[in-house]
This record gives C-alpha cells, structure tokens and sequence, in this order.
C-alpha cells in the first residue's frame, strides 16, 4: 500500500514536472517523458496485476493532463508495462544500462502505440509524420531524464536510506557491483 | 650692534640677488641637490604608507562598502528585472486589450498555466472554466490571432486545445483571393489543405478564419503561407503555414465568449 502512494505521488510529481517546470526550462514542445521512465521502472520490478492496475490508473490520470484522447495513455502505457513484463524474466533488471535502453525502447514503442492508436481508430489528421520527426529528439530527452533520474535516485539511497534495499537499485549503485 | 650687521648683510645680499633672480645661484644650487633626493625618498615613503593604508588597512572598511554594494546591486538588478517583466507583461496585454476592443463578441481574458504533459500533443491548460462562463467549443485567440479552442471545461480551469495539434482543425480562407481551405496542425506549423491546383497562392499570404463550421468567428489571422507546393498532379495544393501566435510563448489569451454556432 505504501508502494502504491509512492508510485502515485512520483507520478503526480512527474506531471507537475512535465506541465508546469519542464516547459519554462526546455522552451519549447519537447519534454521527457518522465511517466514512461515510471511505467518501465514499475513494469521491471512490479507484479503483472498490481503494477498493471497501477499503471492504467496512471494514464487514466494522464489522460486529464495529456492530449484530448480519454482512454489513450492507459492504452498507450498498459502495453509499454506489458511488453516490459514480457521479457522482464530474460533480463538483468538491475542494470542500468538496461534501464537506460529500455527507455529508449520504451520511447520508440509509446510513439508506434499513439500513432496506431490515433491513425487506426481516430479520426484526426495523420499524426504519425509528426511523431516520427519528434522521435530522435524525444529519445534523447528521455535517455538524459533517466540517466539524471538514475544518478539522483541512488545519490539519495546513498545519503539517506544507505541500508534500505530499494528494488533495482542494488547493483545500480557501484559499490554493490563487482 | 651684531644683530644689526647681520640684519645689514642680509638686506645687502638680497638687494645684491635681486639683480640675479632669474638665475640659479649656488646656494640655491646645492640646497635642490641635498634636499631634492631627500624629499622625493620621503614622498615616496608617505606614498607608499599611504597605498598600504589605502589599500590594504583600510579595506576592512571598503570589504564591508564592497559587500553592502554588491548586496544592493543584486537587489537593483532584481528590482530591475521585475520591472522589465511587468513592463513587457503591459505590453502584451495592452495588445490583448486593443484586440479585445475590436472585437464584437464578448471575451474573456485568461492566463496560460501548465502545458500538455506529453510532446506529442499541443494543450495547455488556462486558470479560467465553467464558473466564469468558459464552455467546450469556445474558441480561444491571443492578440497575434487564433490560438485554439477549449476541449475541457472544469469549474476553475479549462483545457485549449492549441491550433497546432495534429487533431486541429480550423475553416479558413486566403485573405487575399479569398480561396477556401482547411488549416490542420502539425506540431510546429499548420497544413492548408483542400486549396485548388488553379488558385494562386504565394508565400506570405495571409490565411484567415472563414467563419464556416461555427467554432471561429470570420477574419481572425490564423498565419501566414510559409511554402507552396502546386504538385504536378491531384485536385489541391500542399501549402504550410507558419502560424502567426507564437505557442511555445503564449502566456495570455482571450477566450470568446460564445459557443460554437
């Protein structure tokens, strides 16, 4: 239960972040994604039920803050958790450098969901070309949100939890590596 | 009687030296060349008291002064940035405000505060809603021209969407020859399709609201014409246009207080 609160509130961070911060800092359309950095961390280290019911709740909420599609980013984000959950048993899910090509993943799967999404059952203009001219600069953005994110996190497990073992974060932090 | 031989020798040699003042005598001469030397080590040893003073005793005074001075620098530098904010916040509405006066229908003037948490869409979210009378389909314009219009009307708060999402779309005309056409968004610009092959379209025409499909009144600037590509083919034109409001910069807008007809 207090898993899930923490969940909820980094996500309500991260969209005050993306809506209201992010914007005056970067000056522009672009922002990291920093919802879907969530979403594969949850889908990492999450079991299918709770973290799915989590996740859809999510975009549920995301949905309020994030386009003019109900429905679109629960959709959107359920399947990135759910590819996640796929392959989470074939991986090492406490590297780092995996989270970080996850992300880019993940990035390249949110954009090839919404265009599907958008392009098949709405009926808006075409928004593939858009998104495919954005990609390049959206992956970037979140490959540096995440690796800011990583360094953060396990600088702040370091400074004021240094015998709490938060999930994923074991070999994430260098001293615990070989 | 000696003070008076003195006193008589020395009005002799005065009168005697009047005759020769335009010359250096030889008293003269030696007294510059003993106490010239003496002088200058002297000057230069007050000089330089006077620089260590000035410049290193001193400066417990002057670090203080240096820190009171910058102190008040940064608060004038702040001071004067606000005022350069508010200055240009003036100006923006003052602009919104003669736009206001030209137009027919009621508006409603209202602050930009979060934008579309994603990068693929263009929303933003304005700190006006239902209970100020802001309803689905009003639409939304700034002093530049149209801006969008509202998708989400909450109590307090409404939701825009911006003319440049990929699921805009406006009915608009060239101002010029008065060819008719649709304005789609793409991002970071706008699409205006279904302009015949035989219209003659140029870059920097002005596209405007045409005032069909009842969202936007007729006549607001939606942009103007950035590129013209009359294909050899097909029915229609592929022409983009650069939208004249600014939106990775809005942060005042009016919303028209009418719904859609």
């Amino acid at each position: 239960m207090n898993r899930t609160v923490l969940y909820l509130a980094l996500a309500g961070i991260a969209v005050v972040l993306q809506t209201v911060f992010l914007p005056v800092l970067l000056q522009g359309y672009y922002k990291p994604d920093l919802l879907l950095i969530l979403v594969i961390y949850l889908g990492l280290h999450e079991k299918p039920l709770r973290g799915g019911l989590l996740v859809y709740l999510i975009g549920w909420c995301c949905d309020g803050v994030a386009g003019v599609f109900p429905g679109l980013n629960g959709f959107v984000l359920i399947g990135i958790f759910m590819v996640v959950r796929g392959i989470v048993a074939r991986i090492n899910t406490e590297s780092s450098s995996l989270l970080l090509l996850l992300v880019v993943a993940g990035t390249v799967l949110q954009s090839v969901l919404v265009a599907f999404a958008l392009d098949f059952f709405s009926q808006t203009a075409r928004i593939w070309p858009q998104i495919v001219w954005q990609l390049p600069v959206q992956v970037l953005l979140n490959l540096t949100a995440a690796f800011v994110l990583l360094r953060l996190v396990v600088w702040l497990q370091r400074t004021f939890m240094p015998r709490r073992d938060l999930p994923g974060l074991r070999k994430l932090d260098r001293r615990y590596e070989p | 009687m000696l003070g008076s031989v003195l006193l008589l020798v020395a009005l002799l040699w005065y009168s005697v030296n009047l005759r020769q003042q335009d010359e250096t005598n030889f008293l003269e001469s030696l007294l510059l060349r003993v106490t010239g030397p003496t002088q200058a080590g002297f000057d230069r040893v007050i000089v330089g008291a006077a620089d260590i003073w000035g410049h290193y005793l001193y400066l417990v005074d002057t670090a203080e002064d240096n820190r009171q001075l910058t102190e008040e620098n940064r608060t004038l530098r702040a001071v004067l940035t606000q005022s350069d904010e508010v200055r240009l916040e003036n100006e923006r509405l003052r602009l919104l405000l003669d736009f206001k006066e030209t137009q027919e229908i009621d508006t409603l003037p209202a602050r930009v505060i979060a934008e579309d948490a994603s990068s693929w869409f263009r929303t933003v979210t304005i700190d006006k809603g239902s209970v100020q009378g802001v309803v689905e389909g009003m639409s939304v314009v700034a002093a530049e021209g149209v801006v969008g219009r509202v998708v989400r009307s909450r109590p307090r708060f409404a939701r825009v969407l911006l003319l440049t999402d990929a699921s805009s779309a406006v009915a608009s005309l060239l101002q010029d020859n008065r060819a008719r056409g649709v304005c789609r968004g793409k991002g970071e610009y706008l699409v205006f399709d279904f302009v015949l092959r035989q219209e003659e379209v140029t870059v920097g025409d002005r596209v405007v609201t045409s005032g069909m499909g009842g969202i936007f009144p007729k006549g607001l600037v939606v942009g103007n014409v950035k590129s013209v590509d009359r294909q050899e083919f097909g029915l229609f034109q592929v022409i983009e246009v650069a939208p004249t409001v600014d939106f990775s910069h809005l942060e005042e807008v009016l919303v028209m207080l009418r719904g859609p007809q």
